[in-house]
């Protein structure tokens, strides 16, 4: 038997793409739009906020970041996902553009870490890398030969 | 022959696996393992060409035995 399988990494949740959720006004009328994302990782998120340039100050419940003009405030939700509140010279479809901007970075960098668990761990599951390739859309591919353990 | 298994990995992150080469149940082991790995759930699953293969292989051997039987 053998199978075909899709496997989402924990960093990242169920959730398909970034998406404005709500878009609201704080205390002073200002447009503060509301984008739900897919990240779960804090320290991959700082990293992929600073890739896009933006000033990151990690706090112990949120992350804020700092464009020219806009400022975004991640939180997590209850399920560990982050969303972001944002503020300044934005609005709904900006404000998707600018964490989906984040989100390909982030995508990156999972792609990179899970790469690297892979070359690293593999051999100690009994899988002998035998070939790695890389795709036109910048997926990477590897080639195990499984050695009789599991 | 030897047994494969084939680790794409895309640049939003999410990861696509399939086995080639392992028969029976065998190949189940190895969602567990990838998960592992990988540090990631199954979204979704299917078994492949080698699945029917295997189970058309099996169910002509039982047929042949039930023959035999007769």
């Amino acid at each position: 038997m053998s199978v075909s399988l899709i496997l989402v990494p924990l960093a990242i949740s169920a959730v398909v793409a970034a998406h404005a959720s709500r878009t609201g006004k704080d205390g002073a009328g200002r447009l503060i739009c509301h984008v739900q994302t897919r990240m779960r990782d804090r320290a991959l998120l700082a990293e992929a906020l600073r890739y896009t340039g933006a000033d990151v100050t990690v706090l112990d419940d949120a992350l804020v970041a700092n464009w020219e003009g806009v400022r975004a405030t991640f939180q997590r939700d209850d399920d560990g996902v982050w969303t972001a509140h944002l503020e300044g010279f934005v609005d709904d479809q900006r404000a998707v553009e600018i964490v989906t901007a984040v989100d390909a970075g982030y995508g990156r960098l999972v792609q990179g870490a899970v790469l690297n668990r892979l070359r690293e761990r593999a051999p100690a599951a009994g899988l002998r890398l035998e070939s790695e390739s890389m795709g036109a859309d910048a997926s990477v591919s590897l080639v195990f030969a499984v050695e009789d353990r599991v | 022959m030897v047994a494969h298994i084939e680790v794409t990995v895309g640049p939003d992150g999410v990861v696509s696996a399939r086995t080639h080469g392992l028969l029976g149940e065998r190949c189940l082991d190895y969602i567990a393992v990838l998960e592992d790995l990988l540090e990631a759930r199954t979204a979704s699953s299917e078994y492949t060409d080698d699945y029917t293969r295997t189970h058309e292989q099996a169910s002509v051997a039982q047929e042949v035995r039930d023959v035999d039987r007769h």
